[in-house]
């Protein structure tokens, strides 16, 4: 039962980082949900109007801290389910790296997504 | 040597009218949870149009031509698209919700009337759900 | 004085030596036996009305043909007031079945020996009324355990959980003077009293789905354990240290998702999950100290 003695363990570390990311979501989603479709409804959506607000630096950082905090959010709830539901070994290894590529790929296209509208252009890729 | 007769997980669901308010709670938690992380990557997916967009003719974009703008408005002009997302209100504000009452209960508050707190976020995300509804299907033609 | 009749040597005498007194102590005999007949006669009708209660018990036997199917039985046991599963259960061996199995012993809910799954919630036999429960009562072992026969479910996993977080008084702290007792003050045992009661009954453990799932979740039986002895302070700050280090490794107090069916069906009324919660915030706070 006992394999490691840290007092640094993940299971502390991750429980905690989920509760934090959780009282930020609360308030950002809900912003989020409210602004899109009550402030602006979600069929006058244009690009002009998305750039326009990612062209200020406090909605740009607040909606790339929105997409970290998402993900990681999304993605560690995900992982705790499943190792409750008695994912262990080879397979739990997997499901790891599958998460983590996909946690990548949502992160990086979010970026990406994140910067058309802002004008940003920090690499050609990026 | 006698074996012994494992009977699983499966008997666990067909038992849910036995089931107790925190265990709804977590059933619903978990739902909504898979929900959300599942639209997190098709929203983003959606949104990524707007790189094509980004790059496009100057023109389209200011006539609203544009691959971004014409799929969110092709989208929001579905019905079905409309109900989905009323849907997706009704996951997301249980999620929040809940959520909130367990953060409560991770305080240590609210131990005591955690029944009652986890009927209070359903009632109320049926509340916002209903009250969001004319609004989420503005200007959709039925 | 006897009331033994005399026996008379020949027929023929019997009629000439009959006395009054022998006359009169054949009535009183005949009028006591009519009064036992009638009275045994009153009771079976009495147990013939008598409210039956239904149960249905289930059934399973690896050893005997016929039974390697699980199944449910049915038993209609004459309800008397007061009546606990227990006691339906020992009538129905006792009279019906007697290889009827399920484990008991102190009938006053301080064993644990009797968690059984009744009408579909985690009880105690002994501390359940069958007044209180609909019929057909249904009576079924530990859900998420493996059972062994009948009623019976293999506990070996509930105690190796329990065993793993060391659950003894432990402490390098000792008084001064080799008599002084390690004294405990009156807040620090009431903070602990309610952890204290638990009797590894495993109702707790059965009713929790990440239990369930995840099979190296300690449990909610025995966090509550490690909580009673690092909350108590005569352990001192070390043993504290090395309890909690064991209950907040990965499958330990992070496995429990707030379900709260622990609390609701332990028969001790001990608030578990209120247990788990603070020893979650301990775990936190003590990590955060080493920045």
């Amino acid at each position: 039962m006992a394999e490691r003695y840290s007092s640094f363990t993940a299971g502390g570390r991750l429980w905690l980082w989920q509760r934090i990311t959780a009282a930020f979501l609360i308030v950002v989603l809900a912003f989020h949900f409210f602004l899109l479709h009550f402030v602006h409804h979600a069929d006058e959506v244009t690009f002009a109007m998305s750039a326009g607000r990612m062209e200020t630096w406090s909605y740009y950082s607040l909606m790339i801290l929105f997409l970290v905090t998402a993900t990681f959010h999304g993605v560690n709830g995900v992982y705790n389910a499943l190792i409750n539901a008695g994912l262990t070994g080879a397979k739990r290894q997997a499901v790891k790296v599958v998460l983590g590529a996909a946690s990548l790929l949502l992160l990086v296209q979010g970026f990406r997504t994140a910067n058309a509208w802002a004008g940003i252009d920090l690499l050609p890729i990026l | 040597m006698s074996q012994s007769y494992d009977r699983g997980l499966i008997e666990d669901f067909g038992r849910w009218r036995e089931f107790s308010a925190g265990m709804w709670a977590w059933i619903f938690h978990k739902f909504t949870g898979w929900v959300l992380i599942g639209y997190l990557f098709t929203h983003i997916a959606v949104l990524s149009t707007a790189l094509t967009s980004a790059s496009a003719d100057p023109a389209a974009v200011a006539a609203n031509q544009d691959l971004y703008t014409q799929t969110i408005r092709t989208l929001e002009s579905l019905l079905v698209v409309r109900i989905l997302e009323v849907g997706l209100l009704a996951v997301a504000v249980f999620h929040i919700l809940n959520g909130t009452r367990l953060l409560l209960v991770d305080l240590g508050i609210g131990l005591g009337s955690q029944d009652r707190s986890f009927y209070a976020s359903l009632i109320l995300t049926g509340a916002i759900v209903v009250a969001s509804i004319p609004t989420f299907l503005a200007g959709v033609s039925l | 004085m006897s009331t033994q009749r005399q026996q008379p040597e020949t027929e023929t005498e019997s009629t000439e030596t009959e006395t009054a007194q022998d006359r009169r102590l054949e009535k009183k005999r005949q009028r006591a036996a009519e009064r036992e007949r009638a009275r045994v006669e009153a009771e079976e009708r009495a147990a013939a009305d008598a409210e039956r209660y239904h149960l249905k018990v289930f059934r399973y036997d690896p050893e005997v043909e016929g039974k390697q199917e699980p199944r449910f039985d049915d038993f209609h046991v004459p309800y008397e007031p007061g009546m606990t599963v227990l006691d339906a259960l020992i009538y129905a061996r006792d009279q019906f079945d007697a290889s009827l199995t399920f484990r008991h012993s102190c009938r006053q809910a301080i064993c644990g020996s009797d968690a059984l799954f009744v009408n579909g919630r985690q009880r105690l036999g002994c501390q359940t009324q069958l007044s209180d429960l609909e019929q057909p009562v249904r009576i079924e072992p530990l859900p998420h355990s493996e059972v062994v026969k009948d009623l019976v479910v293999d506990m070996e996993h509930f105690y190796d959980q329990m065993e793993s977080v060391e659950p003894y008084f432990q402490t390098e702290d000792r008084p001064d003077g080799e008599l002084e007792e390690q004294r405990q003050s009156r807040e620090n045992r009431e903070k602990i009293k309610k952890s204290t009661r638990c009797i590894w009954c495993g109702a707790c453990m059965s009713s929790c789905n990440i239990a369930a799932g995840d099979n190296e979740y300690l449990g909610p039986a025995a966090i509550n354990k490690a909580y009673r002895f690092a909350m108590d302070e005569r352990e001192g700050a070390d043993m504290k240290q090395r309890r909690l280090e064991i209950i907040e490794q990965e499958h330990g107090v992070w496995r429990c998702q707030t379900q709260f069916s622990c609390t609701e069906v332990c028969p001790k009324d001990i608030p578990l999950t209120e247990h788990i919660q603070e020893l979650k915030r301990e775990a936190v706070k003590s990590n955060l100290k080493f920045w």
